[in-house]
Order: C-alpha cells, then structure tokens, then sequence
C-alpha cells in the first residue's frame, strides 16, 4: 500500500485537520500568550496552570475531559447535538483534541517571544499616539512574529501526532477520523507492519521539517 | 508648568513640586535619582499616586480631580535615553509614526516633515533601516520621530549619554537648533552641567527624588547647595567668550570672557560667530600657593578662594580669579596647602584643558 489512495488520505485528513486546529488556536494562543507576557490580573497564575495542563497530563486523560464535555450526555454536548454539531466521532472532535493538546505549546512559545519585546518600544509608541490595536499590530507583533510563527510550527507538529485525547473523543474511524497516529497505530495491533512503516516514514519527515523550521525561526529571533 | 507628584519607588519615594514657566527646562540630578521616573510620570508611562501634572494649561493628571490622560492624549513627544526607535521600520517610517497625530494639520505635514529633516540633517537616512545608524544618528532620528508627531512638549531623557565625547559635541547643537527652531517646551534630563548651561533656562535639581533646589543655570550653580549636591557628577567651568586673537603657529588662541578675563584655549580657526562658549572641568585646574615660574601652562591666574565645600572624598573650592572659577581638590591637597576663605591662590591651566562647547 505504499503511497496508496489511503496513505495519502490519511496524510492529507491529517494535515488539513491539524491546519485547521492550528489556525483555530492561533488568535486564541496569540492574545491569551500577550496578556500572560504584559498584563498582570487576578488569577493569572492559575489561568496559566490550567492552559499548560494538557502539556503534562496523560492525554487520554484530556480525551475523557473532553468527552465529559462535548458527550451527547452533557450539556454542552446536547445543545450543540440539538443544532445539529456532533463532535464526538466526528472529524470536529479530532479537530478539538488536536487544538487542545497543541494550545499549550503555541501560547509558551508566542509568551516568550513577546516577553523578548523590548516594552519601552510599546511605551514610545503610545506617546505618539498609537493605540493599543496600533502598537500591538504594527509594534508588537511585528517585533515577535519569528516566534509566533515557530510556536505555531510546533503547535501544528505536535497536533498531526496527537493520539490519546484524539482516540477518545474522536474514536479510530476509517476514513472518518483516522490520523496518521491511529492508522499506525491500527496498522500495528492488525500485524500490518509495511503500512505502518510508510506512515511512520511520513510521520518522521513532517515532524522534522517542521520542527527543524520552528527552531531555525526561534535562533533567528534571538538573534535580531 | 506645574510638576507636582509623589510615586514610590524601590528604595525612596520621588516627590516632587516645582512650577516653571521656561522654554527649556532641565531636570539635573546623578543617576538613580528618579529623573527618568519623572519624564516617564509626564509622558503617563508611569502611575503616580498623587499630584498633578498641569503642561501649557492642559491638566494631564490629577490625584484631586481624578484626571489622568493617557501617554497617546498627553501629546508630549518623548526622546528616550537609547533612542528606542522600531528596529523593523526604515528611518522614514520611524519618523512618520506618530504623524498621524500631527495630521490635522494635514497639507502642511508634509512641509513639517520637511522642515524637521533638513533641521536635523537627516534627509540622506531617511531609507536606511534603523539598525544601520550610528548612536548619534539614531538620537537625531528619535528627535525627529517626537518632534513630528505635534507635541505640546518635548521630553528629552539624557540624549546624550549614551555617546561618546565626540559624538555629543556633535549632536549638542542640533538640541539647540531643535529649540531655537520649533520653539518647543522642552523638559530635559541631564548629569552634566554643560548640557545644562548650554540649553536649558531653568534647572530643577534633584537627587534621591526630592527636588533640592531650582532657579536660573548660571545662578543656581554659583551656589554652594548646587555644588554639594553635584558629588560624584563631573564640574564644570563654563565661560562665554570672544576671540582675541588666534595664533596657530603657537598652537593658541586667545580669548576675552564676559568679565574681561584672557584665557588661552587651544587653536581656533576664526569662527562665523566671534562668541562662543568655552568650558574647563573642575579637575583640569591645578592650584599654587605661590607666584610659580617655568610652568607650560598657558593660564596661571592669581585668585582669592571664595569658598571650600568639603564632601565625602573631595573638596570643591569656589575661587574669584577674574571670574568665578570651580576646582575639585583632594581633602589632603586642601590641608597640606592650608586652603581657607580669603587665601589668595594660583590657577594653574592648560590651554588644552579647556574646550568648546
């Protein structure tokens, strides 16, 4: 099956799904990352904590939270099943496990590079009248976006080979919701080792162009 | 002008009153003693715990009335120390960034930014990345940027200190074209007392935050409190002079102050404008007790000691040689020469020591 109609599919489901919770993260991680790097407010620290869980915790454990959540059994999961959104073995449902899991590593990465911009910039910018959407477009993120741009590498890197929360919200479906990490890992259990292999090989060539880039961008920041 | 606010800071509290009424105010004070606190609490960058902050009859905070404009209402353009220009916009776009501001004037900004180039002499930069200037540039960059974006007043946070010797020579007259051009009120920070004579009308003086003295320049730094609360910033004899004669041969100059002392200063072209100021740092004098011979200096002029302020480490003696001339001593070079007011002395002074201002 070497780079059969389901290898590629398989790829390409992963990539645009993990694209799509990038892109979805992105404004979120952007802005949540500005206020941790330049605001101080009540409960910061815990309101860090809590985005940085997913890092740590096993990530099956994430997937059952997220099923509490969005489950047809829940609240949530039932107002949005009555508008007709299911989430759960559904593609959205791979689509939130990658952005949940991925979150955390945009926002420390984003956070550390606008912590690396030089606030009295900021600060002269508003004395010439500036506003904040001003300075923050023209000033900060300009001044940041090689790290914003290596956080997002990461995020999306880390989201095509999420596993754990996605099995448990999204279920392993074939052609439905099965990324390159449930297919190998589907191609392992059912002893189907060549298909595993050719996917393990994509796996490792998108991890380290995306990886390699993401710390190229970072060593370039540091140095401007 | 009216400066009055209290904002704590790590180790003391800045506290501050002063009212003024100058062109150009200078903030005078050694390093840590909350000068830039000050600007930064003008400019709205910094909180202030009470006060009121009252700039050409625009209140722009007050504890009482419960005012406080932000940095973008206050209109001030500020000058920071390091410049901080945008490291990713050309010269250009760094100085047009707060045009906006500017632009209710709207056909005329073009003009304005016309005017404030040809002033700073910065046309041939204007599409260089920031990254390319040198410090001196940059500084005339940043004066550019806060002039532009219509101020109602300049604040200049040390301009000069971050460059060296020859550089600040250099970039001190575009300051005094900047005020004698755009007729700007300017608040200036500063450690040194030539920036001071040289361009401010009014000088605060500060340290450890309280506002220790204020008057006049040339006045305020007659006095004793002045000196005493120079310690470890540099003192300085300025003069204002008119050339006499110039000998280049000899490597000389000859020129005339104020009060009709000869000076020699070292070789001077004959300049467009016959006067000019000179200054002599207060530990480039050496002082005799006798009438001395054989000596290279080309200045030994006899002087009564006026006064001797004892600090710490150091000796600051007033002496009235034909003008009034400051020379730091040692405390021993004080009791071995058995100095005391009214004891008539020497000033020794190489022609080299003194320089242009």
């Amino acid at each position: 099956m070497i780079f059969s109609l389901d290898t590629w599919q398989i790829t390409l489901f992963t990539l645009a799904v993990g694209l799509a919770s990038t892109v979805v993260i992105l404004p979120f991680g952007i802005a949540l990352a500005w206020l941790f790097a330049r605001k101080e407010w009540p409960l910061k620290s815990a309101v860090e904590t809590v985005v940085l869980l997913p890092l740590v915790m096993p990530p099956v454990s994430t997937g059952l939270i997220l099923l509490k959540i969005f489950g047809r059994r829940s609240p949530l999961g039932q107002w949005l099943y009555n508008r007709g959104v299911e989430i759960v073995f559904n593609w959205k449902g791979v689509l939130i496990a990658m952005a949940v899991m991925s979150f955390p590593l945009l926002v420390r990465s984003v956070r550390t590079s606008f912590s690396e911009v030089n606030p009295r910039l900021e600060q002269i910018a508003a004395t010439l009248g500036a506003s904040g959407l001003r300075i923050f477009f023209v000033i900060t993120v300009p001044l940041a976006y090689k790290g914003i741009v290596a956080g997002a590498l990461l995020a999306f890197s880390r989201a095509l080979g999420e596993f754990g929360a996605t099995i448990l919200l999204a279920g392993n479906i074939p052609r439905r919701t099965q990324t390159l990490s449930l297919a190998i890992f589907n191609f392992v259990q059912t002893g189907n080792d060549t298909d595993a292999y050719t996917l393990l090989g994509i796996t490792v060539v998108l991890a380290f162009v995306f990886v390699w880039c993401s710390e190229w961008l970072l060593r370039s920041a540091k140095k401007t | 002008m009216l400066l009055r606010c209290r904002i704590p800071l790590s180790d003391f509290e800045l506290d501050i009153d002063a009212s003024f009424a100058a062109r150009v105010t200078a903030i005078f004070g050694p390093s840590g003693s909350g000068k830039t606190t000050l600007l930064d609490a003008i400019a709205g960058l910094k909180e202030i715990t009470a006060g009121e902050i009252e700039i050409e009859g625009k209140i722009l905070f007050s504890s009482t009335r419960r005012i406080n404009c932000s940095p973008q209402e206050r209109g001030v353009g500020y000058v920071p120390q390091e410049g901080a220009l945008f490291p990713h916009l050309s010269v250009r776009q760094n100085i047009l960034f707060g045009a906006r501001r500017n632009d209710a004037a709207g056909q005329t900004r073009a003009a304005t930014l016309d005017h404030v180039v040809d002033v700073l002499e910065i046309r041939s930069l204007l599409d260089r990345p920031v990254t390319q200037l040198s410090g001196g540039e940059s500084q005339r960059v940043a004066l550019a940027r806060a002039i532009l974006c219509g101020p109602q007043l300049l604040l200049l946070d040390e301009p000069l200190a971050a460059l060296d010797i020859g550089l600040k020579e250099k970039i001190l007259p575009y300051l005094a074209r900047v005020r004698d051009e755009f007729r700007l009120p300017i608040i200036y920070v500063t450690h040194n007392m030539t920036e001071v004579l040289t361009l401010a009308d009014w000088v605060l003086m500060i340290r450890r935050g309280r506002l220790i003295a204020q008057g006049v320049p040339k006045e305020l730094f007659h006095s004793t409190t002045a000196i005493a609360s120079m310690d470890e910033n540099e003192i300085e004899n300025v003069f204002r002079v008119r050339m006499v004669e110039s000998d280049r041969a000899g490597g000389r100059s000859k020129v005339r102050t104020e009060k009709g002392l000869e000076l020699y200063i070292p070789y001077l072209q004959k300049l467009a404008d016959p006067i000019f100021q000179v200054r002599l740092s207060a530990d480039d004098i050496l002082i005799g007790t006798q009438p001395l011979e054989g000596l290279s200096a080309g200045n030994i002029i006899p002087g009564k000691v006026r006064d001797i302020e004892s600090l710490a480490d150091q000796a600051v003696l007033t002496v009235e040689a034909g003008e009034t001339f400051y020379v730091r001593l040692t405390p021993a070079a004080v009791a071995r020469l058995q100095l005391r007011q009214e004891s008539p002395v020497f000033l020794i002074i190489k022609a080299r020591s003194f320089r242009l201002v």
